[in-house]
């Protein structure tokens, strides 16, 4: 074939596709299913983004490719640390340089090293991206300009004001209308102070609208009250000689009583990146040039700024839309030059909404407490709607001799209880807090974990990790008591009540040798966690926490999930060509792509072409 | 602490200290201290003045028994760097250069890009124009703007790499009597770091 398109639709769930399917909406994707087939498709353990589209990339199992889990963990500190990037510095002399820990070899290697070009645009873990013949966008694992997932920042007339774990707050004034205050940029490493850039704040009152000018660009910045500002360019000075660019955007939220302005995460420039994002590296600024300045960090939706209750609704939806909408453009205007060879786009919103609304699906959801929900509760199946009509947008580009497929990498599920996993393995006399401690006395970090004492502790989302002598810094356990612990882990955790629901959690534990195989398998964890619809581990769990109780209820506005038994968070996959459809995987899609271009599979690639 | 100086003849100021593409050069000028030299340039290198002959920096960590070597380009410098074995490495180098290059500084400051990355910590780094200099040291306590005579770099130097000054020599050290930075850096708080690097996540 000539074209491959791909559409990706981070968490687009089959069961709503499905119901919505029945009743006769989403027609391009009826339309594809006719055309060719429908089926869901298998995802990785765990049921993740970065996990399913490096699984996506390679054609492998996660130990094919080494990306388990959001977070991975340093042996040597037990600290959870980023899993998906790595920073690496030669001597101190040099600049750091960002190191991909997604490993294997993704399908488009092999396609340019027939010649054959790809477009691919806002995939997961590729940043660095990957040297393609073609072009490349990053996509999640791009960290704002502080190095993190991103942090916001939130500007406010009151004092006292709760700064959560992923933003910055500042307390301003307004003195005749005006106020003085500052972007917050990177830290500096010799002082850990944050690099700052002014700005001045004029308000207007009586027009609902505040004007921020500064050195930036553009100088004078016009915003109205509710609405998402443009862009504005900023540049911190981070040396007397040195200045590093970023991109911020703005939500006014309120003139009165108090003042109340967002600020989104620092976003790359695409001019001057801080490190490369796009291949070639000047790929994304001519993008930029073409359709406009666009979110450049991997998590493009400020979800935390609605989690902590920053914005509303609202105000989250409409920028949802603005990160549609410019995917769209990017993918509408790669799409219009594209003639032959591979292309790819990823929508994230269907992600990054159905997590924030999936709540109002519920009336029972404890995140509701008592709210009206219908305002809401058709939200994520609007959006579907929206999706479809992209993709409906893309087949206008797919030919007699084009592949066309659209895929998600897993589903979405009810996020209702989260399961304290450390203070299970506490129960159970696996992990040890120091003497004098109990759960709920021992805050993320594992802050007051007794290593000498423990034999197995959790962090990430569903990990479980021995502490095995010569491995951790503390390892307690021989390989022969290694394998005692996981038997009394597996058979403790299967099947383990919710007492308060008399409902199942978990409904199975995976270990590593059976789920993962290949040169890093040695890297993942030694269990994972398969837990059932409504549940996952609870908020406390990822960083390392020990709370009181095993079970607690998922208040956050952050009530959807797919971190659950991957067998219950299949994606969506349709093709316009008749395909195999008993159970095809993620595994399956990089044969099939490449067979489709007539390239030779990948030695390591697991899975087999689906139109065959 | 090993040295390595580099020594730009006929490099200016203005180019070497405003020009913002020689990105190298200005991280660097970020990390140590920079500014300009009064006295004659050729003379960096002098210790002291005697009678009957002249001690240079190289005499003297010779005479130490170290390691020293000299270079006039930059892919036998880089080759010495790399094999890790030198004590001190001194470049000099002619601007314009004699090879014809359309642009010099630029072509330098790529060359000093690739030889950053042969170094390790503890090395000592200086880049010397034309009245102007560049000093870079782990411990280095003097950040940002310096002046001073051409004759003061080499006790600077020496102090800063660790080696004892004689007590006849011409210029004097700038960082003496004062407190060498550790370099061991600030304890910082990770936990904190790492927490709002990761909850931005979502997910946690």
């Amino acid at each position: 074939m000539k074209k491959v398109i791909v559409i990706g639709l981070d968490g687009f769930e089959p069961k709503i596709a499905e119901a919505m399917m029945a009743r006769g909406e989403l027609p391009n994707l009826m339309k594809l299913r006719e055309q060719g087939g429908y089926s869901r498709l298998k995802t990785t353990p765990s049921a993740q983004t970065p996990v399913a589209w490096s699984t996506f990339s390679t054609g492998t199992n996660p130990g094919g490719h080494g990306i388990f889990d959001f977070l991975t963990r340093d042996p040597k500190t037990y600290l959870p640390i980023m899993a998906l990037s790595r920073y690496e510095q030669k001597n101190a002399f040099v600049l750091p340089k960002v190191v991909n820990m997604r490993r294997g070899t993704p399908f488009w290697d092999l396609l340019s090293a027939k010649d054959v070009e790809s477009t691919i645009l806002r995939i997961p873990c590729a940043y660095p991206p990957d040297k393609v013949k073609g072009r490349m966008l990053s996509g999640v694992g791009v960290p704002d300009l502080r190095g993190g997932f991103g942090t916001s920042t939130f500007y406010s007339t009151q004092t006292g004001l709760h700064t959560e774990s992923s933003e910055k707050t500042i307390t301003v004034s307004v003195k005749d209308g005006k106020v003085a205050t500052h972007i917050i940029g990177p830290r500096d490493p010799k002082t850990r102070s944050d690099f700052k850039f002014d700005i001045n704040i004029e308000v207007q009152k009586a027009e609902n609208k505040i004007f921020i000018t500064s050195q930036g660009q553009p100088e004078k910045l016009e915003m109205q009250l509710g609405k998402w500002s443009k862009w504005l360019k900023v540049k911190f000075k981070i040396g007397m000689m040195q200045s590093a660019s970023g991109i911020v955007r703005f939500n006014l939220r309120q003139l009165e009583p108090e003042f109340e302005l967002y600020a989104s995460p620092v976003n790359f420039e695409t001019e001057e990146p801080l490190f490369p994002i796009s291949s070639p590296q000047e790929y994304a600024h001519d993008l930029a040039m073409k359709i406009g300045r666009y979110y450049t960090t991997g998590m493009a939706e400020d979800h935390d700024g609605l989690n902590n209750e920053r914005f509303d609704e609202f105000a989250y939806l409409d920028q949802c839309r603005i990160v549609l909408r410019e995917r769209r453009k990017m993918m509408e205007f790669e799409l219009g030059r594209f003639e032959k060879g591979f292309f790819f786009c990823l929508f994230d919103t269907p992600d990054r909404l159905a997590h924030m609304f999936w709540r109002f699906t519920e009336p029972n959801h404890p995140a509701n407490r008592g709210e009206d929900v219908s305002r809401f509760a058709k939200v994520i199946e609007e959006h579907y709607r929206e999706c479809d009509e992209i993709v409906g947008e893309a087949m206008k580009h797919a030919d007699d001799d084009t592949l066309f497929i659209v895929l998600s990498d897993h589903g979405m599920n009810s996020f209702q209880r989260g399961l304290n996993l450390n203070t299970w393995l506490y129960e159970n006399s696996f992990l040890a807090l120091k003497p004098g401690f109990k759960p709920g006395e021992s805050p993320d970090f594992f802050q007051n974990v007794d290593w000498d004492k423990t034999k197995a502790f959790s962090f990430g989302l569903g990990c479980i990790f021995l502490n095995m002598k010569g491995r951790e810094a503390n390892g307690i356990l021989t390989t022969e008591e290694a394998e005692k612990t996981r038997v009394g882990i597996v058979s403790g955790l299967t099947g383990l009540v919710d007492s308060d629901r008399s409902a199942v959690a978990v409904r199975s534990v995976a270990r590593r040798e059976q789920v993962y195989s290949g040169p890093y398998a040695s890297e993942a964890p030694d269990l994972v966690v398969n837990f059932s619809e409504g549940y996952r581990v609870s908020w406390d769990t990822p960083l390392g926490g020990v709370p009181q109780g095993l079970f607690a209820d998922n208040t956050k506005k952050w009530g959807g999930d797919h971190v659950i038994d991957p067998a219950l968070a299949s994606g969506i996959l349709f093709m316009n060509r008749k395909f195999r459809a008993d159970a095809p995987g993620l595994v399956d899609l990089a044969p099939t792509i490449l067979n489709a271009l007539s390239v030779a599979k990948g030695a390591e690639m697991e899975g087999s072409d689906l139109l065959s | 602490m090993k040295i390595l100086v580099m020594r730009l003849q006929g490099a200016k100021r203005a180019k070497l200290f405003s020009d913002e593409r020689l990105e190298n050069l200005r991280r660097l000028m970020d990390m140590g201290c920079f500014g300009e030299l009064e006295g004659n340039p050729a003379e960096w290198n002098i210790l002291a003045r005697h009678e009957t002959h002249t001690l240079t920096l190289g005499e003297f960590l010779l005479q130490a028994g170290k390691d020293v070597a000299t270079f006039d380009d930059f892919s036998a410098l880089q080759g010495k760097l790399e094999s890790g074995t030198w004590d001190c490495c001194q470049l000099t180098a002619s601007f314009p250069a004699d090879n014809g290059s359309a642009d010099p500084y630029l072509d330098f400051d790529r060359n000093l890009g690739d030889s950053l990355q042969h170094l390790s910590d503890d090395t000592l780094l200086a880049v010397i124009g034309e009245g102007c200099f560049v000093l870079v040291a782990s411990n280095n306590p003097i950040t940002g703007y310096q002046d001073g005579s051409t004759l003061d770099l080499t006790p600077t130097i020496l102090e800063l790499a660790g080696y004892p000054l004689p007590s006849a020599r011409e210029g004097k050290s700038w960082v003496a009597g004062m407190e060498l930075n550790n370099s061991a850096g600030l304890t910082e708080d990770e936990q904190a770091i790492l927490r709002e690097r990761l909850s931005g996540l979502g997910y946690i």
